[in-house]
Formats: structure tokens, C-alpha cells, sequence
């Protein structure tokens, strides 16, 4: 991807962090029960917040959503640390943000349109 | 736990679903226990009691002090047949009363409606948000 700042690859990227981020929420419920499981959080919106301050343009390309282990709830006794309410809580979060982008994104899409049919 | 973004609402509501599930496990430990006449130290089961802790000069949510044990005395009650009776015939019970556990109960459950609740209307009112940019 290009060295840009454009708010529709923004929104892309931000689409896909959540995208990622469902997967990671699915698989630590799907993991509740599994000893000695930690459990997972996909790190995106720092990296780009940092990005954006440090340069003003950023390079999409540079800044991969990826998955990490925060390891710091508390541990059950069977060494797994994953618990429901906190994953609850994740999805809305991300459900929330996920609708927020495409709503922007729908939004940016209906002022190219308009756009291109006032030019009729 | 510190709270600064727009989900910070969701977030305290989240520390308090969980509070309140580890006071509901605490509870379920009393009443399960609420006939142990021995926990291993040579005495009854003695009552936990879960202690909340938040940080005063901020808003955040609601964190997990520590679990106590209930320092009052053991019920005794007369069963001179109980093996692990006294030479009077009393027998030392844990200090658990059921009805306290239930009521507790019910208000774990009801403050864990409430945290639940707390998190779908907050959730409505960012829906509500967004319908603006429709």
C-alpha cells in the first residue's frame, strides 16, 4: 500500500484490526476451559495513534494489526485467564467500532457519488 | 484500573460484572460449606467475605481487594453423636447463616443485572450516536 494518510485506507485498516480482533475474541470464549490458556487482544489502534503522531502521514503498510497476549488478569486455578464478562465486553466494544467505520465509510462513499453526479 | 476513552463506560461496567461474579463464586463456597465441620486446621469453615476496592480520585471501576475470612464465632450446637463432638456434646458448625448467604445472593445477582444493564443502554446510547451519521 501507498504512503498515505486517506481516510478510506484508514477506515480499511481499521476494518480488518476489528475483523482480526472478532477472530480473537471467538477463539478465547471458544477457549474457556482450556488449561493454561492466556488469553488474546489484537494490538492496532496505539500503533496507528502513535503513527500518526510522530509523522502526520502514515504509511498503512508499516502498521499490521497483530495479535498479542496481554497476560495480566488474574489466572484461574487452571492456569487459564480468560473470562466471559471481559470478552462480553470486547465484542461490544468492537461491534461498536466496527459499525462506527462503516457508517464513515459509507458516508465518505456517498460524498465521492455525490461528486461525480452533480458533474451530470 | 484507569478509565480514558470513549468505552470507559463499558469498561467500569465490565469490572463490575466480573466483582460480582467472583462475590457470587465467594457465596457459593459459604453455602456449599455451610456444614464443613472441618477445613483442614482443626476447626470449621470459617465464612469468607469478599473485599471491593476502588481508587477514590478517579472515576474507574470497581477492583478485587482480597478475601477474608469471617472472624465471628462458630455456631455450636448439641449432637452428642457427632464424632466430632466435645465431652459436653457440642459440636462447633461454621459460622455461615444461609440467610445471609441468600440475601447476599440476591444482591450479587441484582448488581450483576445492573452492571449488564448499565453496559446495553450505554451501548444504545453509541448506537444512538451513530444514527447521526446515517
Amino acid at each position: 500500500m501507498s504512503k498515505t494518510s486517506n481516510t478510506i485506507d484508514l477506515l480499511g485498516a481499521g476494518i480488518r484490526a476489528e475483523e482480526l480482533r472478532q477472530k480473537a475474541i471467538a477463539n478465547n470464549v471458544a477457549n474457556m476451559g482450556t488449561v493454561g490458556y492466556r488469553r488474546f487482544d489484537v494490538k492496532f489502534e496505539q500503533l496507528l495513534a502513535k503513527a500518526i503522531d510522530s509523522k502526520g502521514r502514515v504509511d498503512l503498510a508499516e502498521i499490521e494489526p497483530f495479535l498479542y497476549q496481554p497476560r495480566r488478569g488474574p489466572v484461574k486455578a487452571n492456569g487459564n485467564d480468560v473470562s466471559l464478562e471481559e470478552e462480553v465486553g470486547a465484542m461490544v466494544k468492537n461491534t461498536l467500532r466496527h459499525k462506527a467505520y462503516l457508517r464513515i465509510l459509507n458516508k465518505k462513499y456517498e460524498q465521492i457519488e455525490r461528486a461525480i453526479s452533480t458533474s451530470k | 484500573m484507569e478509565v480514558d476513552n470513549i468505552f470507559g463506560a463499558i469498561d467500569i461496567a465490565i469490572s463490575g460484572l466480573r466483582a460480582q461474579n467472583k462475590q457470587m463464586e465467594v457465596i457459593t463456597s459459604n453455602i456449599a460449606n455451610s456444614k464443613t465441620t472441618d477445613a483442614g486446621k482443626g476447626e470449621p469453615y470459617r465464612r469468607l467475605e469478599l473485599k471491593f476496592k476502588t481508587e477514590d480520585d478517579k472515576i474507574s471501576g470497581v477492583g478485587l481487594d482480597k478475601i477474608t475470612a469471617d472472624r465471628s464465632n462458630f455456631y455450636r450446637i448439641y449432637d452428642p453423636s457427632n464424632p466430632a463432638a466435645d465431652e459436653q456434646g457440642y459440636v462447633a458448625m461454621p459460622n455461615v447463616s444461609l440467610i445471609r448467604e441468600m440475601t447476599n445472593l440476591n444482591l450479587a445477582t441484582r448488581a450483576y443485572q445492573a452492571n449488564a444493564a448499565i453496559m446495553r443502554r450505554y451501548q444504545q446510547m453509541v448506537e444512538t450516536a451513530l444514527e447521526l451519521l446515517r
